[in-house]
């Protein structure tokens, strides 16, 4: 047995969570840190430009940042569900629930592009602005969005492809629940995201 | 199950607060205060409860969260510093 080896069986986890669970902990955290510094650049931007515009009437862009908020949050739940049937055993179900989550991130993304092409529609650019203050506003919304909406993208993937692995037995109930803690963590900078950025910016 | 699904309502409850308020229309910046604050609060009962961290070590918790929050706080204090050196700026000669 080699040195690192024996101290491996020696020494007890610190954090008693398997080796994969902490990977995706340390993913999470420097996510995060991406997320905060765009939500901390967009804020001194927005600061900084008196001319800032608020592109966001309550019909039909707050509106439609409701219903994607309640869609995500509610996909937290069935990732939940899915993450307690594999504990559980329940392959069939805990399937059940991973389709679940991924129909609604798919409706998700599919109301945030309606959202850009409306947008778009009405002359926003990355770095137009057809108000005529600061193109900052449509770098800044299109940028975090579109960071997010990446997120929500690779997450639906992912858990299709957990979700395939674990009905063939090739993965398990923890890659099932590290899914979720990934699935979750979008969730989670949502709820920074939406009042920020879209509440905020209610005309 | 029960648990989560009263988190669920619980984060469903905080949203509804932020438009209500956000339509009161208070000023700027204590409508940012206070959707800052109920985000904080949404986004801990997701990390305590969907994520799991309540349920796992508490060395985790105290691994991850100071060090995210300095990260953050380190951030928001030297932001402001690539404003100033926009305006130290020399000429061209």
């Amino acid at each position: 047995m080699s040195h690192s080896a024996a101290l491996a069986a020696s020494e007890p986890s610190p954090y008693q969570i398997p080796s994969r669970k902490l990977g995706i902990w340390m993913f999470i955290l420097a996510d995060a840190a991406t997320f905060g510094a765009m939500l901390f650049a967009y804020g001194y931007l927005r600061v900084a430009n008196p001319d800032w515009n608020r592109p966001f009437a309550f019909w039909p862009s707050i509106v439609n940042g409701i219903g994607m908020t309640v869609i995500l949050l509610t996909s937290s739940l069935t990732m939940v569900a899915a993450m307690l049937e594999s504990q559980r055993g329940r392959t069939s179900a805990a399937l059940r629930w991973l389709g679940a989550t991924m129909a609604l991130g798919a409706l998700f993304a599919a109301l945030h592009l309606r959202e850009w092409v409306a947008l778009i529609g009405s002359g926003w650019r990355l770095f137009r602005n057809p108000l005529g203050g600061t193109p900052l506003v449509g770098a800044t919304f299109f940028s975090i969005t579109g960071l997010h909406m990446l997120h929500v993208i690779s997450g639906v993937v992912v858990i299709g492809v957990i979700g395939l692995g674990f009905r063939r037995g090739r993965f398990t109930a923890s890659h099932v629940e590290i899914t979720g803690l990934y699935w979750h963590f979008v969730d989670l900078v949502w709820m920074f995201v939406f009042p920020l950025v879209y509440l905020l910016n209610m005309r | 199950m029960k648990r989560y699904v009263v988190v669920w309502m619980g984060l469903l409850a905080i949203v509804a607060a932020e438009v209500v308020i956000t339509l009161a229309r208070p000023a700027t910046l204590v409508l940012l205060a206070v959707l800052l604050a109920l985000a904080i609060v949404e986004g801990g009962l997701a990390l305590l409860y969907f994520m799991h961290l309540k349920y796992e070590r508490r060395n985790l918790l105290w691994s991850l969260i100071p060090t995210l929050v300095i990260v953050l706080v380190l951030m928001g204090h030297f932001f402001p510093d690539a404003f100033r050196l926009m305006h130290q700026r020399g000429t061209a000669p």
